[in-house]
């Protein structure tokens, strides 16, 4: 295994590219069983038929855990979304086409469930009781559903290939659960990029492709930013407390 | 406030288990005191709660920021001594109703513990009122407080408890969990055996979804429409009140004023003068973006000043608003001002007509206040536009010239609107009740019911004149008593063309009552047949009709009545088959507002003279129609043996059979009653003794005839009363299907059946309170014995009462099987089925003692076909 080719750092995490390979490095914080859970997911997902990159190897490189997938060739859409400007209305459709595929695609029945993700997730986030109950109570409200979501859905992890198609990446936070939920991440995540006018097309879209209420996705906001707040960036805090600290009727 | 209870913290699970344990121990304790000792409990509690209600306010508005202390105090106090008032004399323990005549008696027991989830609106008032609910209803409580609120909540629960158990109350009665968390709240809900849960959506769906029976609440929205007959300064000032009321957290308190167009300004200006603040529309634009994050409501505005709302938005007002608002359009959910605020900001639309105004509210409604609340204000003389308005809201609340945040609430603008601190939002917020919610919800209610006898009545015509000669006398009664000017008479062409008429025409003719007659009755009337006699009768506008026939004159003349008097008369209706005659869907209608009916009887047979049935056949769909209501008894019967004299030999067999199996099938009936009981006897030893001599001797024995005749309208009376069998519910198919005459086709069947029903261990017995255990055998011997049959047990007298059955059948010449009266094998074979199931589905089946399988019908149609 050469690992020379960097592709990307990510916080705790290096990928490099191994000739059809890649080779995606986890610093040492990382446990045997995230590794092999995302693994697994990958494993899982690559069972339905849906066009990921497949699973090929879990490994140790220089006492380090690594997960071997294929390479795919193509450029992401976040790539074509800045490259080709002009187009970027035609690319956020692409983006939600494939987002749309995807949940409708039936969840393996062992992957992880996004209610339970979600609940542990909020019991990490170091709000006060209060806020924490509030978020508690709205999750427990929620529909709970059995769409395959993806958890980090956003251009940077959809590739699309010389051919055409397209290749979904990183499956790390796959569960299944609410498909709104996963729009709204999505939409969380087009917020934290800066990109909010992107947001706003983003759910629009989605919403009008899915009919789904606006407000049913919006739901879930509070909880996927106090998810978010999770990973802990100072700079996003403030900004998340503010969706996060929202009250249901009473 | 110093309350002393202190139970172990309840943290989790573990702590949770044991503080349960102790409310159910409590409880069970608690579910066996009486009326009184709860009452004084209650109303102990009651008195604590209201002395605390400025420290329990003061704590509630300390602690979660939210409210206004003074409008707390009003709130507590509300639900100590409202809830107090509406209660206090409710029975809520052992038997709370009974009705000795009816054998009827409502038992209250509690249910058991109840999980209360208490908002942070609320606190103290909602902990105040649903634990004095407990407290009457004989409940233990669980409180599940919002963690912002839990101090104030727990605190008054305590107070509720520590007065109760001085008065009495187990101690452990109440718990509350110590540390909030959503896990705790959701183990409440799924042990406990009934929710109050009072909280938003995610609060009342996890309450249903946790398996135990719930009475949830869910979000207001309510729109008020301020019509433009309404008195604007009333309208005006009540919605201030209420919007202002603890800063607008109350549920029904209104989200929306929708005005018309007419009194827009007059509206706005009121607002303005009595210290309201109008956003401008950059203003207005800051405020949305304040109020709603991502559709949901900001924590930070919730029961805040107006001053605070718009300062948080970057808005300068006056520190004394009393409320903000929006002049907005849409009523859209996207229109953040379109949704619930739960504080002192206000949206205001322009309605260009009430049917707008109307639209507007409902959409609103639809925004998020699903069954909550609605108001109007309005000129209550407008009832066209309130009843509008009443159709299209979906709210469980309309309220009227009332500010909604009191008036929802009960008891304080309308004194028949339950207080309560928990207002059902109907199917439409997803809740199982939709009025305020008491202590009625709280109980359990056993209805203790005794067996008691349907009641029953014997109903036969007025007047039933008998003994031969009677008539001449009984129509002269037209005349003197009734003063009848015009008769009508139906019979058929033979008893016409023979003369039979005769002798009623003369008498009619000397009292100078003028009079028609139809004498062109066929067999088995058709409905052509009858509508061909009402044309006549139509004509002829009779007060009086005179039926002169046998069962098919008199049937169909009973037919003409109803058609006569009701022309637009529904048979398929009327025939529809009844389980009780006096509970039956369809109302006849009344009859005799025309014409009386008199019913003279030329056989020896139906004893329709005295009965409140007829058929009538369809012809275009060949369906017999049995219609039966005691409006069709005839109001007159004349039982003249010199109408009869001269009946053919198989017209008195067939119909004289026919008497004896009516009283049977009556004496043993589900229904019989000792009043038919007498009838039936009489006519089953009359038809023994006198019908072989009337058959073989006709007009030479008289006696025997008069004592048939007699027998006819007996056994009518005991079946218009204890009704018939699955003997004549076999002989109408029998008849149907093989054209075997009403009599012969009963006589052929009569001892199969007789054995069948006699059976001590019946498949079924049929269902009538009366008729409590399978005797219809001791009933059989008790008629043999009657009729003079002896033997030396009761089973030997049975078979001597089958055998003298038999013998009494060939007497008369009756043959002894169906195939007998040459009804094809084949063709017998192929119609079985289909007429066991119609059989068994005949109006008669009920009646009888045995209520009969399908198969069973279907083997006595084959041992009578083949006489084995």
């Amino acid at each position: 295994m050469k690992l020379e080719k960097v592709i990307a750092v990510r916080t705790s995490k290096t990928i490099y590219r191994d000739g059809d390979h890649v080779v995606k490095v986890f610093d040492q914080g990382y446990s045997k069983s995230d590794i092999l859970n995302e693994a697994l997911n990958i494993a899982r997902v690559e069972e339905t038929g849906l066009p990921i990159p497949g699973v090929e190897a879990v490994t140790m490189v220089d006492g380090k855990w690594a997960i071997v997938t294929d390479f795919v060739e193509g450029k992401t859409l976040a790539r074509l979304m800045s490259e080709d400007h002009e187009n970027y209305a035609q690319y956020m459709e692409r983006l939600v086409d494939i987002q749309l595929e995807m949940h409708a695609t039936p969840a393996p029945a062992m992957l992880n469930k996004l209610q339970d993700k979600m609940k542990r997730k909020i019991s990490q986030t170091g709000l006060d009781a209060t806020t924490r109950y509030e978020l508690d109570a709205r999750l427990h409200g929620m529909p709970k559903h059995n769409k395959l979501c993806h958890g980090d859905f956003n251009p940077s992890n959809v590739v699309i290939k010389p051919d055409g198609s397209y290749a979904i990446l990183d499956w790390a936070h796959a569960t299944q659960g609410n498909a709104s939920a996963d729009a709204a991440r999505t939409y969380l995540l087009f917020w934290l990029g800066g990109d909010i006018e992107g947001a706003e097309m983003y759910l629009d879209l989605f919403c009008k492709k899915s009919d789904t209420a606006k407000q049913y996705v919006q739901k879930w906001l509070p909880i996927v930013a106090a998810s978010q707040s999770v990973k802990g960036k100072e700079e996003e805090k403030e900004f998340l407390m503010h969706w996060v600290n929202v009250v249901e009727y009473e | 406030m110093e309350t002393k209870t202190a139970f172990e913290i309840v943290e989790n699970t573990e702590t949770f288990e044991r503080m349960l344990a102790r409310v159910r121990e409590a409880q069970k304790v608690y579910a066996t005191y009486t009326q009184e000792q709860v009452d004084e409990i209650f109303r102990a509690a009651a008195m604590a709660a209201n002395f605390q209600r400025i420290p329990l306010a003061r704590m509630a508005v300390e602690e979660t920021g939210m409210g206004v202390v003074e409008d707390k105090v009003i709130k507590n106090h509300y639900a100590a001594e409202y809830i107090y008032n509406t209660y206090k004399n409710t029975k809520t323990c052992g038997v709370i109703e009974e009705d000795p005549a009816f054998g009827v008696k409502k038992i209250a027991e509690p249910i058991g513990v109840i999980a209360a989830v208490i908002p942070t609106t609320n606190p103290t008032s909602t902990a105040i009122f649903k634990t004095l609910l407990a407290l009457k209803s004989r409940n233990g409580i669980i409180i599940s407080p919002h963690p912002r609120a839990k101090k104030c909540t727990i605190e008054a629960a305590k107070v509720v408890l520590e007065a109760a158990v001085k008065a009495g109350a187990p101690e452990g009665l109440f718990g509350w969990i110590d540390v909030p968390s959503l896990e705790l709240t959701n183990k409440v809900m799924a042990e406990a055996d009934i929710i109050l849960a009072t909280g938003g959506p995610g609060m009342v769906t996890a309450a249903y979804s946790s398996g135990t029976p719930a009475l949830g609440v869910g979000a207001g929205n309510t729109p008020a429409i301020i019509d433009d007959t309404a008195d604007v300064v009333l309208a005006v000032n009540s919605i201030i009140h209420s919007k202002t009321f603890d800063n607008g957290m109350i549920c029904a308190s209104e989200q929306s004023v929708i005005v018309l167009e007419g009194v827009y300004d007059q509206v706005k200006a009121e607002f303005q003068k009595r210290g309201c603040y109008f956003l401008n529309p950059a203003e207005t634009e800051k405020v949305r973006k304040t109020i709603i994050i991502n559709g949901a409501l900001n924590a930070k505005i919730v029961g805040q000043k107006a001053h605070t709302i718009a300062a948080l938005a970057g808005v300068e007002v006056p520190e004394s608003t009393k409320i903000i608002i929006g002049e907005v359009e849409s009523v859209e959910i996207s229109e953040e001002f379109a949704h619930e605020k739960l504080s002192p900001v206000l949206a205001m639309y322009k309605a260009a007509d009430f049917d707008d105004a109307v639209a507007k509210a409902e959409q609103l409604v639809a925004d998020g206040g699903y069954g909550h609340t609605a108001s109007l204000y309005i000129h209550t003389a407008e009832k066209e536009k309130m009843a509008r308005h009443q159709a299209a809201m979906k709210t469980c609340r309309i309220l009227v010239n009332t500010p909604s945040s009191q008036g929802g609430i009960g008891d304080l603008y309308n004194f028949k609107l339950i207080p309560s601190l928990t207002l059902g939002c109907g199917s439409w917020g997803g809740n199982s009740v939709s009025e305020n919610v008491g202590v009625k919800h709280l109980i359990n209610i056993k209805t203790v019911a005794e067996r008691r006898e349907n009641m029953l009545w014997f109903r036969v015509p007025e007047k039933v004149y008998f003994k031969k000669g009677c008539m001449p006398l009984a129509l002269d009664e037209l005349k003197v008593e009734y003063g009848k000017k015009k008769a009508f008479i139906v019979t058929d062409t033979f008893l016409y063309q023979n003369g039979y008429t005769k002798p009623i025409t003369d008498k009619l003719d000397e009292m100078n009552i003028q009079y028609s007659c139809f004498w062109n009755v066929q067999p088995d009337p058709t409905l052509a047949n009858a509508l061909e006699g009402v044309q006549q009768i139509r004509a002829f506008e009779p007060d009086v009709i005179i039926a002169l026939g046998g069962g098919s004159a008199m049937d169909a003349a009973k037919i003409m009545w109803v058609l006569y008097e009701h022309p637009d008369a529904d048979f398929a209706s009327m025939s529809m088959d009844f389980m009780d005659i006096r509970k039956r869907i369809y109302k006849f209608p009344k009859m005799g507002e025309k014409a009386m009916f008199v019913a003279i009887p030329t056989s020896a047979g139906t004893g329709s003279e005295v009965t409140p049935f007829a058929i009538i056949t369809d012809e275009k769909t060949g369906t017999k129609w049995p219609i039966a209501d005691y409006e069709l008894l005839p109001n007159m019967a004349i039982v003249d043996v010199d109408n009869m004299m001269n009946a053919p030999k198989g017209l008195t067999s067939a119909s004289g059979i026919d008497v004896m199996t009516h009283a049977i099938e009556a004496y043993v009936s589900i229904m019989a009653t000792p009043f038919t009981d007498g009838l039936a006897l009489q006519a089953i030893k009359a038809v023994f003794d006198y019908l072989p001599s009337a058959y073989a001797n006709g007009a030479n024995d008289p006696i025997a005839r008069e004592k048939m005749a007699e027998a006819s309208c007996m056994a009518g009376m005991a079946f218009a009363n204890a009704f018939l069998g699955v003997n004549h519910s076999m002989a109408h198919k029998l008849g149907a299907y093989h054209h075997l005459p009403h009599g012969v086709a009963n006589a052929v069947i009569l001892t199969e059946v007789i054995r069948y029903n006699a059976a001590d261990v019946p498949t079924k017995m049929g269902t009538f309170s009366q008729y409590q255990y399978p005797h219809a055998k001791e009933r059989y011997v008790e008629a043999a014995k009657f009729a003079g049959i002896q033997g030396k047990n009761d089973d030997e007298i049975f078979e001597n009462f089958i055998a003298a059955l038999e013998d009494l059948k060939e007497k008369i010449g009756i043959k002894k099987t169906i195939k007998d009266y040459g009804v094809d094998e084949k063709y017998f074979l192929d119609t079985l089925d289909e007429m066991v199931e119609n059989a068994f589905n005949d109006q008669c089946t009920g009646a009888n003692p045995r209520y009969p399988l399908m198969s069973e019908i279907k083997e006595i149609y084959l041992k009578c076909y083949y006489g084995k």
